[in-house]
């Protein structure tokens, strides 16, 4: 599903060059979980920005879907990232002015999704993180917890292959991060691709596979030997 | 992106800034206010202006004493302050015998003062022939018009303006049968003229005095030649060729060869209507063109407005993208907002321009009793809505191409 070969970035400011990575190469298949742990600058939330399309290489080559990726347009892009992808961020990034509605409906208006279709794949998004009865509450009148469980749902409703969450629990309390955690377990039991950036051992642990970053290089990749899979787990 | 998607996010994002919207807008609103108001009076006074002209009479022709410049039509030389002296009698006897000539009425005019009692005020009084009534259109509405044997006789009755009739008199009074003194020499007054407003020539013709043309001419100016000549057509002929008629006659009269040194200038109602129409035309598009200048300002005010937020929003437009919008989406809905802001201040500006217009309107014919029509032409709407979208397009453009153009990432980073 993603294959990455010497995948390297380099940010050029004035006359210094700095590598945020250094020829990263790894594959993700098809329903894996995959946590990416790193501490601060080894380039963890570089590598995920690239997986999602939201930056470009400097150099080496990605294949998604089966596709070389690097020739590819700005718009192509754009098309990947509503149709394959659903992003959770840390911060949320849901749009306060409007409501539950409004905003998981945001990726559905780049797909062309007629108005009338768009009613159903919205509330069953919602339900699927247990929040319908919120639907058109302004998101500002939410918990941390319920805006993550918002924005997973936005990231759920164009039905993406791949689920990319930049440290989803950061900004929650232990309950909600919980939550959060066991919505995303079950996205991957139910066949979806997670992909997870996280500096938390409790969370990157629900993954089958932790890729640990070090100065833009990849330190280890290993399978986790007893992945959590309940909330329960979540506080052990 | 579905256009519907575009109209609705824009009318959610200016709805949630309210205040700013309409402060926004503002700009738009007095701008486009302003070139529908000036275009409206344009219109309307453009109505009065040639209204006058046409309350001359119907298939006039204007013989003024003096040549033109070079063809061209040229105020008249008693309105320089120059007396030309070769409009006489024996032109308007030639004029008259003509078969494409129906009638010709002269005029002598001069300057003086009217006063009846104690009450006094200055007027143009106006030495004319019996027909001058019903070739130029003046409708005597108390009384009656002098006749020709008036006119033979050297009698001393006039015809007097219906403000004239209330100055002297007193509203509502009927001077009829009354002497007024014109110049020191009585009149008795047989008429007066129902309103008529400013006529050609910028002449009161509600404060003037009618008398007959061998009283005013001859006793009162003391002179051979008259202020103006208006010959009207015969309606088996056409106009143009009436016109031609009269140039010729007038040229064997004064023995000129070259109608280049014509020394009299020949224009008909049709030409001094569209030399009018032209003018006004042009001066309307001058104010227009100023007010114009205010919707610049708008449009300058509206860039600015969204370039503040295209900075505030950057975050959402690094979300968006992050979900699928490419840059062609991003520049729509920013350039839809600044259009939508240009069109609901056109919109309201059309609708405050069309009360100031019928305020206006109010005012002028209720208060100042003019004949004034209500204009609120559709070039002006249509000008007024093409204008406001083209202001957004221009003025949002700039800022929408700044969101467009942001990277996803550095969008969603930015704090």
């Amino acid at each position: 599903m993603i294959e990455v070969k010497d995948l390297r970035k380099d940010y050029v400011d004035a006359e210094e060059v700095t590598s945020a990575l250094r020829g990263v190469s790894f594959t993700i298949n098809k329903g894996d979980f995959v946590s990416i742990m790193g501490p601060s600058g080894s380039g963890k939330s570089t590598l995920v920005q690239i997986l999602s399309f939201l930056d470009r290489p400097t150099g080496g080559s990605y294949t998604f879907l089966g596709e070389k990726t690097d020739g590819m347009t700005d718009a192509e892009l754009a098309h990947i990232r509503n149709k394959s992808i659903g992003f959770v961020f840390q911060s949320f990034n849901l749009l306060t002015r409007l409501t539950v509605y409004e905003n998981v409906e945001i990726p559905l208006i780049y797909s062309d999704v007629a108005p009338s279709a768009r009613k159903k794949l919205i509330e069953d998004a919602v339900r699927s993180v247990g929040l319908d009865e919120k639907l058109y509450v302004e998101t500002a009148k939410l918990s941390g917890g319920q805006k993550q469980r918002i924005a997973i749902a936005r990231a759920l409703v164009n039905d993406p292959d791949i689920i990319f969450a930049d440290e989803p629990t950061g900004n929650l309390d232990s309950v909600s991060g919980a939550q959060v955690m066991s919505i995303l377990d079950g996205l991957n039991h139910s066949g979806r691709t997670v992909i997870l950036v996280t500096h938390e051992t409790a969370t990157a642990e629900f993954a089958d596979r932790i890729i640990r970053l070090r100065d833009g290089a990849i330190e280890s990749d290993e399978a986790v030997k007893n992945p959590r899979h309940s909330k329960e787990q979540f506080f052990k | 992106m579905r256009v519907n998607d575009l109209v609705k996010s824009s009318r959610a994002t200016l709805k949630h800034g309210k205040m700013r919207s309409l402060l926004t807008m503002l700009g738009i609103v007095i701008g486009i206010s302003s070139v529908i108001i000036l275009m409206s009076i344009g219109a309307s006074a453009q109505d009065y202006i040639l209204g006058q002209v046409q309350g001359l009479g119907s298939n006039l022709i204007i013989v003024i004493p003096g040549g033109s410049n070079n063809g061209k039509f040229s105020s008249p030389a008693a309105a320089q302050g120059i007396i030309i002296t070769s409009l006489k009698q024996r032109d308007v006897d030639a004029l008259g015998r003509d078969p494409s000539v129906a009638a010709v009425t002269e005029e002598s005019r001069g300057q003086g003062a009217a006063s009846f009692g104690d009450n006094s005020e200055t007027i143009t009084f106006d030495g004319v022939p019996a027909n001058f009534f019903t070739v130029r259109n003046f409708v005597v509405a108390k009384g009656y018009p002098f006749s020709d044997a008036d006119v033979q006789s050297y009698n001393h009755v006039a015809v007097i303006g219906s403000s004239l009739a209330d100055t002297l008199f007193g509203a509502g009074s009927d001077p009829v049968g009354q002497y007024i003194q014109v110049k020191n020499v009585h009149f008795r007054v047989v008429g007066v003229l129902e309103s008529k407003g400013t006529g050609a020539f910028g002449i009161d013709q509600d404060n003037i005095v009618l008398v007959p043309i061998t009283v005013g001419q001859k006793q009162m100016l003391g002179t051979d030649y008259f202020t103006d000549v208006m010959v009207q057509a015969n309606d088996t002929y056409t106009i143009d060729f009436a016109k031609a008629r009269v140039q010729t006659i007038l040229e064997q009269d004064h023995s000129i060869t070259d109608s280049n040194k014509d020394d009299f200038t020949i224009e008909t109602q049709q030409d001094v209507l569209s030399l009018l129409g032209n003018i006004t035309n042009i001066l309307t598009l001058f104010l227009a063109a100023i007010a114009s200048i205010s919707l610049i300002v708008g449009g300058i005010g509206i860039m600015n407005i969204m370039l503040v937020s295209v900075i505030e929003r950057t975050k959402e437009i690094g979300l968006r993208k992050s979900v699928g919008a490419t840059n062609n989406d991003i520049l729509q809905q920013f350039l839809v907002e600044s259009v939508m802001l240009t069109v609901i201040g056109g919109v309201i500006g059309i609708l405050v321009g069309g009360l100031v217009v019928g305020a206006a309107w109010l005012v002028i014919t209720k208060v100042f009793a003019v004949v004034w029509t209500f204009e609120f032409p559709m070039s002006a709407i249509l000008l007024a809505v093409a204008v406001s979208s083209i202001t957004g397009i221009a003025f949002g453009i700039y800022p929408a191409q700044q969101a467009a153009r942001k990277s996803p990432i550095e969008a969603l980073r930015y704090e």
